[in-house]
């Protein structure tokens, strides 16, 4: 037992060693100067306690952030989660191509965000004028110089971006599902509607539990993309969370309330996910 | 036993690994004296470091390290991790009253300092604090409406009679209606998307005549906004004659630095720009051609001060006081060898591109050569030139305030009643 215990702290240890002093520490530290009145430089700093937490909820930019992120993390969620199991459910279909499709498709996940947003902003502002004055098409002028077009550019971008890595997750599902099973069903006479609904969906709810769940917490805390793209303008409007904390902090030097809006926002992501994983765990079918 | 020998090894390396992370970077080796520069100034990166090794070849017992994080907020934010993470550099940049305070309990005193005597009126003004002296200007740089001197010509209007803000909206109608032989897509291009544009240097016309200087817009606990309305003339006569993406106002929103430099004025497809004598670079990189055939207009604020541009000092050089003698010794030397020796003042000029903020820079060779820094100097000589003040606006006001409600009244979801409402009510929070 003692030697076991020794091997366990071998492996556990630097682990948890190094989760504390990244992770731990510093959130401990964040919570701390969320109710201090530090602006990021000097180094008296005073105890003021929820003063910062009561700012934060009279600071409408930050309201108005956090429903235009709910809204880009729903439509996210959901044209990332379809476009990824559309893809997987085509590239496992056994065409002769699909190793080359599997790599393309996972390609833009290895882009970095801050480069694939540039390149999408010349695609909206550029390309995109380029086609509609060829076209005629007027909607595809002044991309993102407006809430919605901006709102939608992020969501195209993020799905470009994301799709192709849940792509990977829902293959390795789809093909743990036993080829006995979808015998059976071709058997039964079912069709591939009534394959799909009644034996892929459910034998593939795990990996929807992890997806979802990447998904929520990679569209909400989207920084990178949401910089280079629209820069959070205009006017503001599609400024995401994490921008909003961002500037709070280094633009406006409000240390202490960008804290508080942080701890506010950990709090609320880890709310949403926790209990989407529990809810999306109850229903999983065992094998 | 053999697997306890490797848990006990595991642990050790783990530990090992984590520790050399932490451990600091010193160089230990040289008896030199290191000189950290923490600078913003991404276009005069190289001729910075020419200047620091020929500053090292003279003086060889000092090492001078340079290190560049681009502009603006970047800048700030970079320099704030630099010194929490305990790598304080010796020589950084701050940008006017506000940086001053954030920043005071690390600046050194420069007043001291034998080229204090050399600056010119004004430009100290921000930051200086109870007599003393906290800061050295990196240079002067100023802006207006730069113009392309050939289509002026071809629609037959003198540049040089344009004085007042009348005058300039008659050039701009002229050229309006002469668009399709001149081959312009519009007169103006306005990048509403860049709030530096529109909330910092097109709002300081007017509050630089409010407040007279940098300092009082710092001091200001309110804003009176006085000029408003002459205000809304200048950001309407661009916004209304300038290149839209889709036809619609709100489009502006969309046009950036590059599309109104890059794309449209250096390939002639405007004839006006709001922009200073750092885009000399970006139209010479795309057309020497026009770059040496451009000029500046005033920037007219109508009834009150129409035939000037604003000139002024974007950052300012500051030593960190909690360095030791030695090291502060070597950095004032530098920065003063830098600016007012011969071999210093030539990069200045040639290398750096600069308009110096330091008198004595007389002599043949030490003339700006571009054609927007000649004009920059020509109305400086001339007195015609208006403050920067926006370095006195409260942290980000300008940008984030009112650049941001620019962009919507420019979108036609504010009016411009409200935007002044709101401005008045966003600085006097901030000023709280």
């Amino acid at each position: 037992m003692k030697k076991n215990r020794l091997e366990f702290w071998g492996f556990v240890g630097p682990a948890v060693f190094a989760f504390t002093l990244i992770v731990v520490i510093p959130l401990l530290f964040g919570i701390y100067y969320s109710f201090t009145d530090w602006n990021g430089i000097s180094s008296n700093i005073k105890f003021i306690g929820f003063e910062n937490y009561m700012e934060v909820f009279k600071d409408e930019g930050f309201l108005k952030s956090f429903i235009f992120t709910t809204k880009f993390t729903i439509a996210s969620v959901i044209t990332i989660n379809i476009i990824g199991f559309s893809l997987a459910l085509l590239v496992t279909r056994g065409l002769k191509m699909s190793n080359v499709l599997r790599t393309i498709f996972f390609m833009p996940n290895l882009i970095g965000g801050l480069i694939l947003g540039f390149i999408w902003q010349f695609i909206f502002t550029k390309a995109f004028a380029a086609l509609g004055e060829a076209t005629g098409h007027s909607w595809l002028l002044g991309w993102l110089s407006n809430t919605e077009t901006g709102f939608w550019g992020l969501v195209i971008l993020m799905s470009w971006q994301m799709s192709g890595y849940l792509m990977i997750i829902y293959i390795a599902a789809l093909q743990n599902i036993p080829q006995e099973l979808i015998e059976a069903s071709r058997i039964d006479g079912a069709n591939a509607w009534q394959r799909v609904k009644h034996i892929v969906f459910p034998l593939v709810r795990p990996a929807f539990t992890v997806s979802l769940f990447l998904t929520l917490s990679n569209s909400f805390k989207l920084y990178d993309q949401n910089l280079s793209l629209t820069g959070g303008g205009p006017a503001n409007s599609t400024q995401m969370l994490a921008m909003n904390i961002y500037n709070t902090a280094f633009k406006f030097n409000n240390m202490g309330v960008a804290q508080a809006k942080a701890v506010i926002f950990f709090l609320v992501i880890g709310g949403i996910t926790l209990s989407q994983v529990y809810i999306s765990k109850k229903g999983e079918v065992e094998m | 036993m053999k697997k306890k020998v490797f848990s006990v090894f595991a642990c050790v390396l783990a530990l090992m690994l984590s520790l050399t992370a932490c451990g600091s970077s010193k160089d230990t080796a040289s008896d030199k004296v290191n000189v950290d520069v923490f600078q913003f100034k991404v276009e005069t990166k190289d001729a910075l470091e020419k200047a620091a090794n020929m500053y090292m070849e003279k003086n060889p017992n000092v090492k001078i390290n340079i290190q560049t994080v681009g502009g603006g907020d970047d800048y700030g934010a970079a320099l704030k991790s630099k010194f929490a993470s305990g790598e304080e550099p010796a020589i950084f940049n701050i940008g006017g009253p506000q940086d001053m305070i954030d920043w005071s309990e690390k600046l050194e005193d420069l007043s001291t300092e034998t080229w204090v005597s050399q600056a010119y009126d004004g430009t100290l003004a921000p930051v200086t604090k109870d007599e003393k002296i906290y800061g050295m200007p990196f240079n002067q740089e100023g802006y207006g409406f730069i113009y392309n001197k050939e289509l002026f010509k071809k629609a037959g209007i003198d540049p040089e009679s344009i004085k007042t803000f009348a005058d300039l909206e008659k050039a701009v109608k002229s050229l309006d209606s002469k668009k399709e032989e001149l081959g312009l897509k519009s007169v103006f291009a306005f990048p509403a998307k860049e709030t530096w544009v529109t909330g910092l240097h097109l709002s300081n016309v007017a509050f630089s005549n409010e407040f007279g200087n940098v300092t009082n817009a710092f001091n200001a606990k309110e804003l009176e906004f006085k000029y408003a309305d002459s205000l809304k003339k200048l950001l309407d006569l661009q916004a209304d004659y300038a290149y839209m993406p889709d036809g619609k106002k709100a489009s502006l929103n969309s046009v950036d630095y590059s599309t109104q430099v890059e794309e449209l004025f250096s390939l002639g497809q405007v004839a006006i720009i709001q922009q200073g004598n750092w885009a000399y670079g970006s139209v010479a990189g795309i057309d020497e051609e026009l770059a040496a055939n451009i000029g500046m207009l005033p920037m007219p604020l109508e009834g009150v001060k129409e035939d000037s541009i604003p000139v002024g000092v974007p950052m300012y050089w500051s030593i960190n006081n909690a360095k030791s003698e030695e090291i502060k010794t070597a950095s004032k030397d530098f920065l003063n060898w830098l600016y007012t020796s011969d071999e210093g003042k030539d990069l200045v000029i040639n290398e750096f591109k600069f308009i110096p903020a330091l008198k004595g820079y007389d002599a043949d060779n030490l003339q700006p050569k571009d054609t927007l820094a000649k004009e920059i100097i020509r109305y400086s000589n001339e007195g015609k030139t208006m403050p920067w003040v926006f370095m006195g606006y409260p942290s980000a006001w300008g940008m984030d305030n009112l650049g941001a409600d620019i962009q919507q009244y420019v979108a036609g979801d504010m009016t411009w009643e409200q935007l002044v409402e709101d401005a008045k009510a966003t600085w006097a929070k901030a000023r709280k």
